[in-house]
């Protein structure tokens, strides 16, 4: 896959606070790539760099294969952007506000697809000062929907947004990396909405990247960390706890949770079934990217 | 470019006409004007008709038509600073120096707004009320009425020279502030402090803003049959409006150009 989003050792400096420190970061094509880290870590500075709000202090950001900041007009015609908190003209109406970002754009545009699509048709005519923070977000993501972008660059994209829409949105946003091919860069700070729509996960921490990794790498199973569904869970547990190979035992809804010091389920099964208990099930947990993220921050 | 800044003027045109504060400047410009009837009557003697013209024309420019035009142009780009909306805007296809021109270009399109509406309902009120044959000393016609005319024009031409460097300065007042509420204070307060200082420094002749009455005071003499003339001071306020207008306008796109525009 082709190169889309290039960042090479940027940083970004507001007087003596280091906001971004050196990050060197891609995207291909067609990826979904996630910004996952704590307030500060330099997650929306880095986004906002990305469409050209906010300036890098130092290294360079090549977009499309072109430098982002001469080749600016090219780059933004391809590209579309959600920032936070997103903020309309609030005297114009919702469709207004589109027609002028159209315009802007010099693209043309179906209003009311647009406004179907995000779920807002019926609001085409009401002045955007009306509407909840929820509607805004939606706008927000029709306008940045607006002109069939290439690449999207979202900003905490459900936030406002209840359960229900929430999935709609990224079930959305997959559909158009999966079927359309569109890039997309987004920040999060739901863990669940980054294992959803990511292909690959950023950790930022105070500015500096500190792990960049496949979601699906991330997310394989653990195999020191198993369920147990066996009868007799209380002897189960005792006999397991003094093994040497075992690091922790616990019951939890009637399965035995253990903690293996190396992954040989084998032999966890192997012991079992010789003290004569019956396994009807060894269940090894999922890892999540709340582990990981909790791992790698406490590095 | 200048595609994509004329059709940002488009946009900033159709978001302005939307806007009360538009409608209230020309609004206000004419109760000004009309204001002004009772203290400068106009009568059907061949006088104060032209002098109404010349009275009221400059008082309703260069006092409330000013203030107006650096309230709204000082608002321009701070205001959409202060709601967020302008991150929408610099996301697009356009260069932040281009959106700085069809700011501009808003700014002097609704001077020429302004200076209009006071032009035509001063001028339109010494037809309809008073008899404007031209005017006369001793019995003898010094200026024929189309030669007040003319000379009405150019005055509005050049009393916009002016008001243009007014909108550049204001503009760039916008591009360093946050919000709409101080860069209205700065741009007034810095107005009226170089007027202020001006005349002690003995730097007058190099502030536009001295200017401002000048194209309306060849006018208001020729009302009173006394001949004037244009140069040197026609020259010396297209100078000295010209050289403000391209030094504020080139210091707001450079300082627009270094700005970051965060959550």
């Amino acid at each position: 896959m082709a190169v889309c989003i290039s960042l090479n050792k940027v940083s970004k400096c507001y007087g003596s606070a280091v906001a971004v420190s050196g990050l060197t970061l891609e995207a291909k094509r067609g990826e979904v790539l996630g910004l996952l880290g704590p307030n500060g870590a330099g997650k929306s500075t880095t986004l906002h760099m990305l469409c050209g709000l906010v300036r890098p202090t130092s290294g360079a950001i090549s977009i499309f294969g072109k430098d982002l900041r001469s080749g600016f007009v090219a780059i933004a015609s391809r590209m579309g952007v959600l920032v936070e908190r997103p903020a309309f003209h609030d005297y114009l109406s919702v469709r207004r506000n589109l027609l002028i970002q159209a315009r802007l754009a010099r693209h043309s545009v179906n209003v009311e697809r647009l406004l179907n699509l995000v779920g807002m048709a019926r609001l085409s005519h009401a002045k955007v000062r009306s509407l909840s923070q929820g509607q805004r977000q939606r706008l927000g993501l029709a306008q940045a929907m607006l002109t069939e972008p290439e690449l999207l660059i979202l900003d905490e994209p459900t936030s406002g947004l209840d359960v229900e829409s929430t999935e709609e949105v990224l079930r959305m946003l997959r559909r158009l990396a999966d079927d359309a091919g569109v890039t997309i860069v987004f920040s999060s700070h739901l863990m669940h909405e980054v294992e959803v729509l990511c292909d690959r996960v950023a950790i930022l921490n105070e500015g500096d990247l500190i792990a960049c990794e496949k979601t699906d790498d991330l997310l394989s199973f653990d195999l020191t960390r198993v369920e147990v569904l066996v009868d007799g869970v209380e002897g189960a547990s005792k006999r397991l706890k003094d093994q040497p190979w075992v690091s922790s035992v616990s019951i939890k809804g009637g399965r035995l949770h253990v903690t293996l010091k190396e992954p040989n389920t084998h032999q966890l099964i192997h012991y079992l079934v010789t003290a004569g208990y019956q396994i009807s099930g060894v269940l090894p947990r999922r890892r999540t990217l709340k582990d990981y993220f909790l791992k790698v921050m406490n590095r | 470019m200048m595609g994509r800044v004329l059709t940002a003027y488009g946009v900033e045109v159709t978001k302005a006409l939307r806007q009360r504060f538009t409608a209230l400047g020309p609004a206000l410009v004419i109760l000004a004007v009309l204001g002004a009837l009772p203290v400068h009557p106009v009568a059907r003697d061949g006088v104060s008709d032209y002098a109404f013209v010349a009275y009221v024309i400059p008082v309703a420019l260069n006092s409330l038509g000013l203030l107006l035009l650096l309230v709204y142009c000082a608002g321009l780009v701070s205001g959409e600073v202060a709601d967020g909306s302008i991150r929408q805007t610099l996301v697009r296809p356009i260069l932040r120096h281009e959106y700085i021109l069809a700011k501009l270009l808003l700014g002097m399109s609704y001077a020429v707004l302004l200076t209009l509406t006071a032009v035509i309902t001063a001028w339109g009120i010494a037809y309809i009320f008073g008899e404007m044959r031209g005017v006369s000393f001793g019995g003898d016609l010094v200026f024929a009425d189309n030669e007040m005319l003319a000379t009405g024009a150019l005055a509005t031409l050049a009393g916009l020279a002016p008001q243009f460097a007014a909108v550049a300065f204001a503009i760039m007042v916008s591009t360093f502030t946050r919000n709409g509420a101080t860069a209205t204070g700065v741009t007034v307060g810095l107005w009226v402090l170089v007027d202020l200082v001006k005349y002690p420094l003995g730097m007058a002749p190099f502030v536009f803003t001295t200017y401002l009455e000048m194209p309306w005071q060849v006018f208001s003499n020729r009302c009173e049959a006394v001949d004037a003339y244009w140069q040197p001071m026609l020259y010396y306020c297209l100078a000295c409006s010209g050289g403000t207008f391209l030094v504020c306008s080139l210091v707001a796109i450079v300082v627009f150009h270094r700005r970051n525009f965060p959550a």
